[in-house]
């Protein structure tokens, strides 16, 4: 009588030309995730954002992807650890980081602008020492996404934050997808080496297949209180792309969740 | 235990000294140097050859100049001073305990030496080579050495060239000394003299119990001091740490490239004269004198005090990219604070943090991208304003590296990582505000447009007022309305609309999000 393995083998080698290794389990590498502190999410992403890899949350204004990043945030400078905001169109609202419980000490902070930092204008009358010379740079006038990407680059590549928001929100389509896929490349790379997670919000994918997890939100219904204070929102969030999660046979995850978030204490107190 | 033995340098004359240092082609010639308010001045040093001519201490000038060949200088205390300094330098070399013993005129400084004749030979050698260091900075000076401090100061003085006092023989290369060399008060001196008493031997001869009868109990002192045996508590010199460089240019610099060469050389010295002393720089402040006039000033201050040249230069360079000056540079400038060299004790189970020496180099060269005051941590203000906030320089919190069990120390208020409380709505503030125009009914808003799109509102909760700060120009005073809308593509948005009740004008202040 053939043994287990005997027929494991002889099955594999008959279904070798449609499915390789049928019956042997798939290695699988255990990633390390950060819980993003909403357990519907948690649940989605199978235990929270990805360490050390790009994460993408997409979707239009009021879709909650901005309450999802300081929910995640907030966990991770709770813990002590040392996180970056880089904003690409300088609308991130302090007291709604603090309201969502970010550590704003823990913070770093990098507003972007639409000009490059204002140079001293050189005074008339001394024809015979100009500006010192630092190069082209000074003339040219940086774009917030380019200062944007640079802050980014810079920042995953001195380490030691545990989580970095690039914040492109704001930022129009058309000119998110001119970012080279190459420089996404670089961040996926350096994220991976430094143990950042990297957590991109814009208005649709940028990174393509350098992101790990892309997560589509989309608004689903406001909540008032007795029709005259808005209360809270409800928002859906869909996985998009999910590249480290095994295919497990089974029943299938549901492809969304649902998850709220109430107003801050501004609104409590209209209420 | 390792005897005591002091070596004392006498240099006599010093104010002509310090002068002659300096005109050396007077050094051959008799030079007397005046001091004093004209026409009242009268000499206060002179050098060997106007002694030989005829000329001594206090003669007024109409008296020195009746002396044929006689060169009068006038005395400078900033010569003196710089010529202390280099007098104290060459002592230094040989010893890093030195107690100062000027007296008068003379510049004099006794040096601990016990323990180095291993570097420096036997008594006999180091004092020739300590008077040889002198004689090729400028300066003449007799050197006693001896195991008690005061008897080679009166030694030193009262003697030229070198001497080398035997242990336990001080008494005797003391005895023939006058007892002027003790520097007595007149009353007593003139006791001494009735009594026939001229040189510290007999002096040192005299019945202890006899001059404190007669003398008080100081005579006891001024007769240890004639046996060579009154002991003395050594008090070495602090000498004034600065960490000051500085640097002239021929020719006006108007070059970063060439700034920072000069630039990093002044580092290197910096950082090599704080590491001899076990010390790093903590701050360094760079100031720079401008063609026409100006002065230029920065200060770069490292998040833990470091000697790194290269992290130093690195930050100098950023700095001066960030902020150049406005005219080429005539002369620049550093100023470093010492500070105690950072030690940082990593653990193995510490949280993720960034590295302090880098962290400084790409906050700065974020400060080169965005602007100064944009990069930071936001922090809350005290105010009822909405969205107020200031930034602050980053710096890693102590708590992440102090703390890396997990709890953090903060108060900030403990939300949905614990799920304890559920997440907030955040906003997303338009800076500045997106000006609208709206269309009202009821005084409530239906429809709203900016430059690009129209939104129709579907619901508005509202009017929230809220005002402040009348009392200054910094006053507010809107309405607030938390708006859901439509956009013309079918997109519904939550807003806060915001009309501005002082002028009467609406605009978008942030989305929800």
């Amino acid at each position: 009588m053939p043994s287990a393995s005997a027929l494991r083998i002889q099955i594999e080698h008959t279904l070798e030309r449609h499915f390789p290794a049928a019956l042997t389990p798939v290695p699988r590498t255990i990633r390390e995730a950060a819980p993003t502190g909403i357990p519907e999410v948690d649940r989605l992403l199978d235990g929270g954002l990805p360490v050390g890899a790009i994460s993408e949350l997409t979707g239009p204004e009021s879709s909650g992807r901005t309450s999802l990043a300081l929910a995640f945030l907030a966990g991770r400078t709770q813990e002590g650890r040392v996180c970056a905001w880089v904003d690409a169109g300088d609308t991130f609202d302090a007291e709604s980081a603090a309201a969502n419980g970010v550590n704003l000490k823990h913070l770093l902070w990098v507003r972007c602008q639409s000009r490059g930092p204002q140079r001293r204008v050189f005074e008339a009358g001394v024809e015979s020492a100009g500006p010192i010379a630092c190069g082209k740079e000074n003339a040219k006038p940086w774009t917030r996404l380019d200062q944007a990407l640079r802050a980014t680059d810079l920042l995953l590549q001195a380490g030691g934050f545990s989580a970095l928001v690039l914040d492109l929100g704001s930022t129009a389509p058309e000119h998110g997808c001119r970012i080279p896929l190459a420089t996404w490349f670089r961040f996926r790379q350096a994220a991976d080496r430094t143990r950042c997670s990297l957590l991109v919000l814009a208005q649709e994918p940028f990174a393509q297949s350098s992101a790990a997890v892309v997560l589509e939100c989309s608004p689903l219904r406001p909540e008032t209180h007795n029709q005259t204070v808005l209360s809270s929102s409800t928002y859906q969030v869909r996985s998009g792309r999910q590249r480290f999660t095994p295919s497990i046979a089974g029943p299938r995850k549901p492809p969304a969740s649902t998850w709220s978030a109430t107003c801050a204490g501004q609104c409590e107190d209209r209420a | 235990m390792t005897p005591e033995l002091y070596a004392c340098i006498h240099a006599a004359e010093f104010p002509a000294q310090a002068l002659l240092r300096l005109h050396t082609g007077l050094e051959s010639q008799p030079v007397a140097v005046l001091e004093g308010r004209a026409p009242l001045e009268t000499v206060c040093s002179l050098n060997r050859s106007a002694r030989l001519k005829g000329a001594s201490l206090g003669m007024t000038r109409l008296e020195a100049e009746s002396i044929p060949g006689l060169h009068l200088l006038a005395r400078s205390t900033q010569t003196e001073a710089a010529a202390r300094a280099v007098f104290l330098e060459c002592a230094a070399h040989f010893s890093p305990r030195i107690e100062a013993a000027s007296q008068g005129t003379a510049c004099s400084c006794v040096l601990d030496i016990a323990g180095v004749e291993r570097l420096f030979g036997p008594p006999e050698t180091l004092a020739e080579r300590l008077r040889a260091s002198l004689a090729s900075a400028g300066l003449h000076a007799s050197v006693a050495v001896s195991a008690n401090f005061h008897a080679a100061r009166l030694k030193a003085a009262a003697s030229r060239g070198i001497t080398v006092i035997p242990y336990r023989q001080e008494a005797t290369a003391l005895a023939k000394l006058p007892l002027a060399v003790l520097d007595l008060p007149l009353e007593h001196a003139e006791t001494f003299v009735l009594w026939g008493i001229r040189t510290l031997a007999e002096l040192a001869a005299l019945s202890e119990n006899d001059l404190v009868t007669r003398l008080g109990p100081q005579a006891v002192d001024w007769r240890d001091l004639a046996r060579g045996a009154l002991p003395h508590t050594f008090q070495p010199l602090e000498a004034d740490f600065s960490l000051r460089e500085f640097c002239a240019f021929e020719t006006p610099v108007d070059r970063t490239d060439s700034l920072l060469f000069i630039g990093a050389r002044m580092i290197d010295c910096l950082a090599t004269r704080a590491a001899t002393r076990a010390l790093s720089l903590a701050s360094l402040v760079v100031q720079m004198e401008l063609e026409g006039g100006r002065t230029y000033q920065r200060a770069i201050r490292p998040a833990l005090p470091t000697i790194d040249r290269k992290f130093l230069l690195k930050l100098l360079q950023l700095e001066i990219a960030a902020h150049p000056p406005q005219a080429a540079v005539v002369s620049l400038t550093l100023t470093a604070e010492a500070g105690q060299s950072s030690k940082v004790q990593l653990g193995l189970f510490a949280r993720q943090t960034p590295e302090p020496s880098r962290l400084d180099v790409t906050i700065a060269r974020l400060k080169a991208i965005a602007g100064d005051d944009r990069v930071g941590s936001p922090v809350l203000e005290d105010s009822h304003r909405p969205g107020s906030f200031r930034m602050e320089s980053f710096a890693i919190p102590h708590q992440a590296v102090s703390h890396p069990s997990g709890t953090s120390q903060s108060s900030a208020p403990k939300s949905n990582a614990s799920g304890s409380a559920p997440p907030r709505m955040a906003l997303r503030r338009m800076r500045p505000p997106v000006p609208v125009r709206v269309q009202l009914h009821a005084l409530k808003p239906i429809s709203f447009r900016d430059r690009e799109q129209s939104f129709n509102v579907a619901a508005a909760y509202g009017p929230w007022r809220t005002s402040g700060c009348w009392w200054s120009t910094d006053s507010w005073n809107a309405e607030e309305w938390d708006v859901l809308a439509e956009t013309s593509s079918g997109s519904s948005v939550a807003c806060l609309l915001v009309r501005d009740c002082a002028q009467n004008a609406w605009c978008i202040e942030a989305f929800y999000d």
